[in-house]
């Protein structure tokens, strides 16, 4: 333990006073601290300053000095020395007008000679003989100037370390935003390829439009690019629009495309003068404009697919109408099919594909009957096409041969022949279907226009159509009735006419079926030839309500003009007295007719058969102008000419 | 049916190989195995096609031969009208390089009485099993994943009367082509690399089996 020991003598006496530092440590700090176990519960420690050690003592001790200390300070030192200084400065000091630099002079001297000590004590200690003096360093506690240092660089530190935190917190809140605005590629990305197929080429990221995993075997790979827009310069416009990814498609693929499929009647019956080569017209929407960021590369890739899809559907049919082996050829001119579908129908199938870049041509307005059931109609038979590629059937037992249907696989087992075998493997081209398709199309078309034209111009009687909802695109059914006016429930005639694809087949009431073929005009006199059986039937069911006698009916009459098409009918009824005789006769084309005969009753000149049952035999027909009848219809007209009759009769008798 | 495809089956070689991986999975992970499937193959993502076989194997001897001659006949208990008669040859494993199992196989579908016809041609029924499972298509490629029941009664094949042999699925994996069609081998090994952990399909050598056993 170091204790600053010091010794003088105040006295002449000279009696030795010890003084030393208490043994103590200075007291640093009190902590209160908790206890329990102690009386009030806490206890009171006391942290000592560790003691100081022998050099840093000495150092504690050398700073104390003060070297610029005033030499006057050392005046009072009780040394010889100081004493003899005394004394030469009293004798200055008595005589300070000698000089006016005098002190300046002293101080310059006694700085020269503390400059010489130091610079003796310098050459000594710097000699090489280390013996007589060795400097030795200094050690030194850390000076307090240092707290300040230390706060400034924990400040430094502190601000690195918030500029650290405010760039992270830049970065997120960029990215954030960034994913608000849809404008990152990769979260863009993202979508695309939870959309679309994607694969990763090299540096390019490749995807798939085609539709080949669904079954297509078209030859178009159908590969599209997927871009950071930054790498596009070209459009420099739409970037803010587009955001921050695009597609490159193929430029076949690009723009808009639709099949147009036109049904075209043409006159005359020879194709060549009458084909419309140039008829393909383009009528595209136009091109691709700015549309909106989140959905820029969908609607892309979606036209794009239907493009490919439009022309597969193209490629298909092309293929099928220059393999066919139909009596007459089909056409497949540049972007167009010609078929024909009956004579002077044509069917026209064309291609139309803008890419959307050509400037839009003023067209003369043509006039398009563009039939849309056909074109949704040949989207799904290549649908149709594709799910048969790739859908087989599954074989039973499980080790049969994949692809085959259960019929081919029993057909060895069942010994079908080959014919049969054949017969299983044919099946319909896609040309083959949309033409039965067009053709019903067509038919069904002409038969309603016919039936309508009918009923229109017919008002005696009515005709009432009711057409089916349960249809299929190549068959389609309607029933006809054929009403009188207020006669509606008592009778009525009705038939049914199935629409197939080239031929009609009708069934009437009474269970007979014609077949028609795809000429209306054969439809219009067989209309015709049941609204005249329908008037003998009314007629028929009049009489019998009248009591009136049916002598004889037929329904094809051998006599009479011939009709131009069909037969007439005839109806003869007897009056209830036997009286009168109405013949009457329908035609479909001569019309309604009614013949009266009446018995001579004045005949009293009858020689050889004067009896009365004889008297109507040889009477001649009379035609009854039903025009001058009352009554809306024939129906009406004929009620009126039996109920005269009849009251006629019944008065007389009576 | 694509009508080019019969016209194929006519004129093309008769389809005689058979290219196949095996496999199995225990009953547990059936369904991870059949998800993963209905994944990859072709249209299995909306109807789920089962099957279930009844298979007799039939035996003859010939005092020349050592071996017997073994034929199946196999019908479908779904659609009870199909029967076939199937001819299975010794699994070659041939050396590395080649990616499958090769048997050669003929299969020929028939009526109903092939068993009594080649019960009188001699042959005798050795043993007989039912076969339930699941299956997929990719391709030209037959998958397979499929569990075997053991007959109690012979000839019944009712659910009551069969017990299942084991609890794990066998996975199978075939093409049956004509000969010399080595191609097929690789497009299988890639699609086996897609099962891979779910099942590892791989070239089991039956002889070894048929060694470990007896």
């Amino acid at each position: 333990m170091a204790a600053p020991y010091s010794q003088f003598s105040p006295s002449p006496t000279p009696v030795n006073v010890c003084v030393e530092a208490v043994l103590e440590s200075q007291i640093q700090e009190v902590r209160v601290v908790e206890k329990p176990d102690a009386p009030d519960g806490h206890e009171i420690q006391e942290v000592y300053v560790p003691p100081l050690s022998m050099s840093e003592n000495l150092t504690k001790l050398a700073q104390k000095i003060d070297f610029y200390k005033d030499e006057s300070d050392e005046k009072g030192k009780p040394t010889s020395e100081g004493e003899k200084e005394e004394e030469e400065k009293t004798g200055a000091a008595f005589q300070p007008s000698l000089w006016p630099w005098d002190s300046v002079r002293t101080k310059l001297r006694t700085s020269l000679t503390e400059m010489s000590v130091l610079l003796d004590i310098l050459n000594v200690s710097s000699s090489k003989e280390k013996r007589y003096m060795v400097l030795d360093p200094v050690q030194q506690n850390a000076p307090d100037p240092k707290l300040a240092v230390q706060l400034m660089s924990k400040r430094r530190a502190l601000q690195s370390a918030a500029s650290v935190l405010q760039s992270g917190a830049e970065r997120l809140r960029k990215s954030h935003a960034e994913i608000n605005n849809k404008n990152d590629f990769h979260l863009e990305l993202l979508n695309v390829r939870q959309k679309w197929r994607l694969k990763k080429t090299g540096t390019s990221i490749l995807g798939d439009l085609s539709y080949r995993s669904v079954g297509s075997r078209y030859m178009h790979n159908g590969v599209f690019e997927v871009v950071k827009s930054s790498d596009l310069t070209a459009e420099g416009e739409f970037l803010a629009q587009r955001g921050s990814l695009d597609v490159v498609v193929p430029t076949e693929l690009e723009g808009g495309a639709y099949i147009q499929v036109e049904v075209k009647s043409v006159p005359g019956n020879c194709i060549t003068d009458t084909m419309d080569l140039t008829g393909a017209i383009l009528r595209v929407p136009s091109g691709i404009g700015p549309v909106r960021s989140e959905t820029y590369w969908q609607q892309k890739l979606e036209k794009a697919q239907n493009v490919l899809f439009c022309k597969e559907i193209f490629a298909q049919l092309a293929r099928e109408a220059v393999q066919s082996k139909a009596s007459i050829p089909h056409l497949v001119v540049g972007n167009q099919i010609i078929t024909n579908v009956f004579p002077g129908i044509q069917l026209s199938i064309v291609l139309c594909h803008s890419t959307g870049k050509e400037r839009e041509k003023k067209l003369p307005q043509y006039k398009m009957d563009h039939n849309h059931v056909l074109e949704h109609s040949l989207h799904q038979l290549l649908r149709e096409n594709h799910f048969k590629n790739i859908n087989f059937p599954a074989p039973h037992p499980v080790t049969a041969l994949v692809g085959l249907t259960k019929k081919r696989r029993l057909a060895g087992p069942n010994a079908l022949s080959r014919k049969q075998l054949m017969d299983m493997s044919d099946s319909e081209s896609m040309l083959d279907q949309i033409i039965k398709q067009t053709k019903h199309n067509v038919l069904r078309l002409r038969t309603m226009q016919t039936i309508d034209g009918i009923a229109a111009t017919l008002s005696d009687p009515q005709l009432t159509v009711h057409w089916s909802c349960c249809n299929s695109s190549t068959e389609a059914s309607c029933r006809v009735i054929i009403t009188s006016q207020g006669y509606d429930l008592r009778v009525w005639h009705s038939f049914v006419i199935i629409i197939g694809v080239d031929s009609l087949k009708v069934i009437i009431k009474e269970g007979r079926v014609f077949f028609l073929s795809f000429e209306e005009k054969e439809l219009q006199d067989f209309i015709m030839w049941q609204v005249s059986q329908h008037q003998i039937s009314v007629s028929q069911n009049l009489a019998r309500l009248m009591g009136w006698q049916i002598m004889s009916t037929s329904t094809a009459m051998g006599v009479s003009d011939l009709e131009s098409s069909g037969t007439a009918s005839s109806l003869i009824l007897a009056a209830p007295n036997k009286e009168r005789i109405l013949a009457i006769k329908s035609g479909p084309s001569s019309g309604i007719k009614v013949f009266l005969q009446q018995s001579q009753k004045d005949n009293k000149n009858r020689v050889i058969l004067p009896d009365d049952k004889w008297q109507s035999v040889g009477a001649d027909y009379q035609q009854v102008d039903l025009s001058k009848f009352e009554g809306r219809n024939f129906a009406s007209k004929l009620e009126l000419l039996l109920a005269t009759f009849s009251h006629d009769l019944s008065s007389s008798s009576s | 049916m694509d009508p080019s495809m019969v016209q194929q089956t006519f004129k093309a070689a008769p389809l005689t190989t058979e290219f196949f991986l095996q496999g199995s999975v225990m009953e547990n992970s059936l369904e991870t195995l059949v998800n993963r499937l209905k994944g990859l193959c072709d249209n299995a993502d909306y109807q789920q096609e089962s099957f279930q076989d009844h298979e007799m194997v039939f035996h003859i001897k010939n005092t020349s031969v050592p071996t017997p001659l073994v034929f199946r006949v196999r019908h479908s208990l779904v659609q009870t009208e199909c029967w076939s008669l199937r001819y299975l040859g010794h699994a070659e494993v041939g050396d590395k390089n080649r990616p499958t199992l090769v048997r050669s196989y003929i299969d020929c579908p028939t009526s109903e009485n092939v068993a009594q016809f080649i019960g009188e041609l001699g042959f005798r029924m050795d043993h007989e099993f039912v076969v339930k499972g699941f299956y997929f298509h990719k391709g030209r490629m037959k998958i397979t994943v499929s569990k075997f029941y053991k007959m109690n009664q012979p000839g019944n094949t009712t659910n009551d009367t069969i017990e299942t042999v084991c609890p794990s699925y066998l996975v199978e994996l075939s093409v049956v082509t004509s000969s010399g069609q080595e191609a097929v081998g690789d497009d299988m090994k890639n699609f086996a690399e897609q099962l891979k952990p779910l099942v590892t399909l791989e070239k089991t050598d039956h002889r070894k089996i048929q060694l470990a056993q007896t």
